[in-house]
């Protein structure tokens, strides 16, 4: 079944007097629990194409259906809701609350859910933290962490709602080499075991090893795919 | 809503200067309100204590062929219209239950002569000294004394002495019998009196004008020289003298002339009274007043021929009035008691009506109304400016958090959570620096207030509601206050909330 389903999207940005085609017709489905990795080039349309899905951002033309429901007919609350309950997002740079400390960032998407108590909703969060490994870190503030450490914390953060679908977007692109590792195995392991499906997007041919899927993109199409 | 709550508070303390911003210009809004609201609360009591209770009631009844309302303070204009019929207004109010007193009077503008016959104008106000009194309770003695029961005569005003010494007689008038009070010296007076070229006089000769534009000179005997306890600049004009007097010189019906002529009038007042009242008063009733009015006179007549300057005994109130002054049971509705009142006048066809203290003022309770709209147009503007000021902070402030707040909209948080979090943080502003406006302001107004500041200053006096600055603060203000914080709070979000829920998650991404 697919979770995903892009029809012939498009998206021209207006720059100046010109127009710039970032997708120019993408016909894509992902299926359910797959671990997809998107790869080209810088301005390729990689982050375009994670916007469009992850209902951020609305194609010019074509098609975008999440779990069978096409998403330009959804309201602004609907779609707000889809993002919270089935997406989770990691953004190609580090996107937490400032104000907020670690946990509490974490907790943020289970307690716009209102569905979970506070034990609950702290109980989870704490043992995510753990599995990024910042279980010694709940109380700092984002200011107070390094780049890997918020990006595992916006992974924990993502995984927290145990939606369908997560994004990332260059997940590694900030950390180091190992970092990078490590926060890649996470989400394979996830993937294995909750069945989560995973697409992110990289320039770094290192990190194909760790997809089920590949697909290519240059100049807004698709340019092959690849499954191993 | 905790979250909510916990953001916008630490939001507030991330932007620290922002919010000091904000919160000084909401104490300042708020205090300025509250000492404003505080004002105009002393004004308002102090316009009531001062006016009414001391110089008009709350209703005055004039004739209904009165042109202009402001009868008051008429200047040089027409002489007040003439009420003719007392008693039967009397026996009216007497009867209704909202009115707990009320004094009849007349007022004109006479000619005050100097010795040289050239005029110059002064108020008179013709009382019954003791009912006056004892409605009013305003007077107070600097120089002679009060009148005696039924006595006749003038009480001078401080004021009057003043200007009629140096615009008219060129001497200064003190009661027979008394000495001079250096203390009570105008400027000029003073001056003349150290130069030894102080004239003084003990009497004064006063012309009225009656319709028929016969002048009538009287020459009052100077019983006292007063002031007002209250608001004297204002009506310290007013010289008092005593009813009948006041009479003579306008030429109105005294009750002397009335007593005199009472068999000749009685066939026409009594026609006139069955006309009128028969729906009111029984024929009984009306044989009982009229009989004890009969004897009054009667018995009275020859003792007060010889005798002119003393009056008792004479009802007075058989003679010409213009003006009765009312005050109501504590607790009425003025503008009720004023409809209510007018439609009894008129059923019982008195040719009175029935006008507010303020309308019987005219300018000088315009004059009120006007520093009351300046200082809530004062307020108003504190008001908008402080909403200006901080709905830019705020716009601002959402602006400046656009990566932030795309990102809360990215991760699922709605366009409300976005809103309630703006305005919660202005809420939380509103409450903690505008209530601590709120209560600075309560107690500035509170040590104002006992301060006991006076003024002499007529403009100040108006704002003061008197001659005392007594602000003060209801429980209606306070509640007043409080809702015009919240609408500043309101209002002054609302732009700001549009602009930070109108922020898109896109916004977030495209500005790393
Ligand atoms: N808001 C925008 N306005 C105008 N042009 C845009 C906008 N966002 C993206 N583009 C253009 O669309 C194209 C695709 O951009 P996109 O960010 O999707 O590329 P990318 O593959 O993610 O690149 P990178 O690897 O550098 O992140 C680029 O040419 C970019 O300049
Ligand atoms: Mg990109």
């Amino acid at each position: 079944m697919n979770i995903i389903e892009l029809n012939n999207v498009t998206k021209n940005y207006p720059l100046g007097n010109t127009t710039v085609h970032a997708l120019r017709g993408i016909d894509l489905n992902i299926s359910k629990g797959d671990l997809v990795s998107i790869i080209g080039p810088s301005g390729s349309g990689k982050t375009t194409l994670l916007n469009i899905i992850g209902c951020i951002d609305t194609p010019t033309s074509g098609s975008v259906k999440i779990e069978q429901q096409d998403i330009s007919t959804l309201s602004d609350k609907k779609t707000t809701d889809l993002r919270l309950f089935k997406i989770g997002f990691i953004f190609q740079t580090f996107n937490l609350i400032p104000v907020l400390n670690v946990l509490e960032n974490v907790e943020f998407p289970l307690l716009l859910m209102k569905k979970h108590s506070k034990d609950e909703i702290r109980n989870k969060s704490i043992k995510l933290l753990s599995e990024v490994g910042l279980q010694d870190h709940i109380n700092h503030k984002p200011a107070e962490l390094s780049g890997g450490q918020r990006q595992r914390v916006a992974i924990a953060r993502a995984l927290i709602t145990e939606p369908s679908i997560i994004l990332a977007d260059e997940p590694t692109a900030n950390l180091d080499s190992k970092t990078g590792e490590q926060i890649l195995n996470i989400m394979k392991e996830i993937n294995s075991k909750e069945h989560t499906t995973f697409i992110f997007s990289t320039h770094d041919h290192d990190v194909l090893k760790y997809a089920k899927r590949i697909i290519k993109i240059k100049d807004g199409v698709i340019d092959g795919e690849e499954n191993q | 809503m905790k979250l909510i709550f916990t953001i916008a508070l630490r939001n507030l303390f991330r932007h620290k200067g922002k919010s000091l911003v904000i919160g000084i210009i909401l104490f300042l809004g708020a205090f300025i309100m509250t000492i404003g609201n505080g004002i105009i609360t002393g004004l308002n009591s102090g316009l009531q204590e001062n006016i009414v209770n001391k110089f008009t009631g709350d209703i005055v009844l004039i004739s209904e062929k009165q042109e202009s309302n402001a009868v008051i303070i008429s200047m040089m204009g027409k002489p007040i219209e003439m009420i003719n019929n007392y008693t039967l207004i009397k026996k009216l109010l007497q009867g209704l239950p909202y009115i707990d007193k009320y004094i009849p009077l007349a007022q004109g503008t006479a000619m005050l002569l100097n010795e040289d016959g050239e005029p110059d104008f002064n108020f008179l106000l013709g009382v019954n000294f003791e009912e006056y009194q004892k409605m009013f309770g305003n007077l107070k003695v600097i120089e002679g004394r009060l009148p005696k029961v039924g006595e006749r005569g003038l009480l001078l005003t401080d004021m009057n002495r003043k200007t009629n010494y140096e615009y008219l007689l060129n001497a200064w008038v003190i009661p027979p019998n008394t000495k001079v009070v250096t203390s009570n010296f105008s400027q000029e007076a003073k001056l003349s009196f150290e130069q030894h070229k102080l004239k003084i006089i003990d009497s004064m000769i006063f012309m009225g004008m009656n319709e028929k534009n016969s002048a009538l000179d009287i020459k009052p005997s100077i019983i006292g020289v007063i002031k007002f306890k209250a608001l004297n600049s204002f009506f310290g004009y007013l010289n008092l003298i005593d009813i009948e007097s006041f009479r003579e010189c306008f030429g109105y019906v005294t009750a002397q002339d009335s007593a005199s002529s009472l068999d000749k009038d009685k066939s026409k007042l009594l026609a006139m009274e069955s006309e009128n009242l028969d729906d009111l008063f029984s024929d009984k009733q009306l044989f009982v007043q009229e009989k004890v009015n009969q004897n009054d006179y009667s018995l009275n007549n020859l003792q007060t021929k010889l005798e002119k300057k003393v009056t008792t005994n004479i009802n007075l109130d058989n003679g010409t009035y213009n003006q009765v002054y009312i005050k109501l049971k504590p607790g009425t509705k003025l503008d009720n008691a004023v409809k209510k009142l007018n439609i009894s006048l008129k059923k019982n066809n008195l040719g009175v009506k029935a006008i507010t203290w303020k309308q019987a003022l005219g300018e000088m309770a315009d004059m009120a109304t006007v520093i009351k709209v300046a200082l809530f147009v004062f307020v108003m503007f504190i008001f908008f400016v402080a909403i200006i000021i901080i709905m830019n902070t705020l716009s601002m402030a959402a602006l400046e958090r656009i990566p932030e707040i795309g990102m809360m909209r990215a991760i699922g948080a709605r366009k409300s959570f976005v809103a309630l979090m703006f305005f919660y943080e202005t809420l939380f502003m509103s409450l903690v620096f505008g209530g601590a406006g709120i209560v600075v302001g309560a107690i500035v107004i509170k040590i104002l207030s006992l301060m006991n500041i006076t003024t002499t200053n007529e403009m100040i006096q108006l704002v003061f509601g008197g001659d005392k600055f007594h602000p003060f603060l209801t429980v209606m203000d306070f509640v007043l206050c409080a809702i015009q914080l919240l609408i500043v709070t309101v209002i002054a979000t609302i732009y700001p909330i549009l602009v930070a829920s109108r922020i898109k998650p896109l916004d977030a991404i495209n500005r790393d």
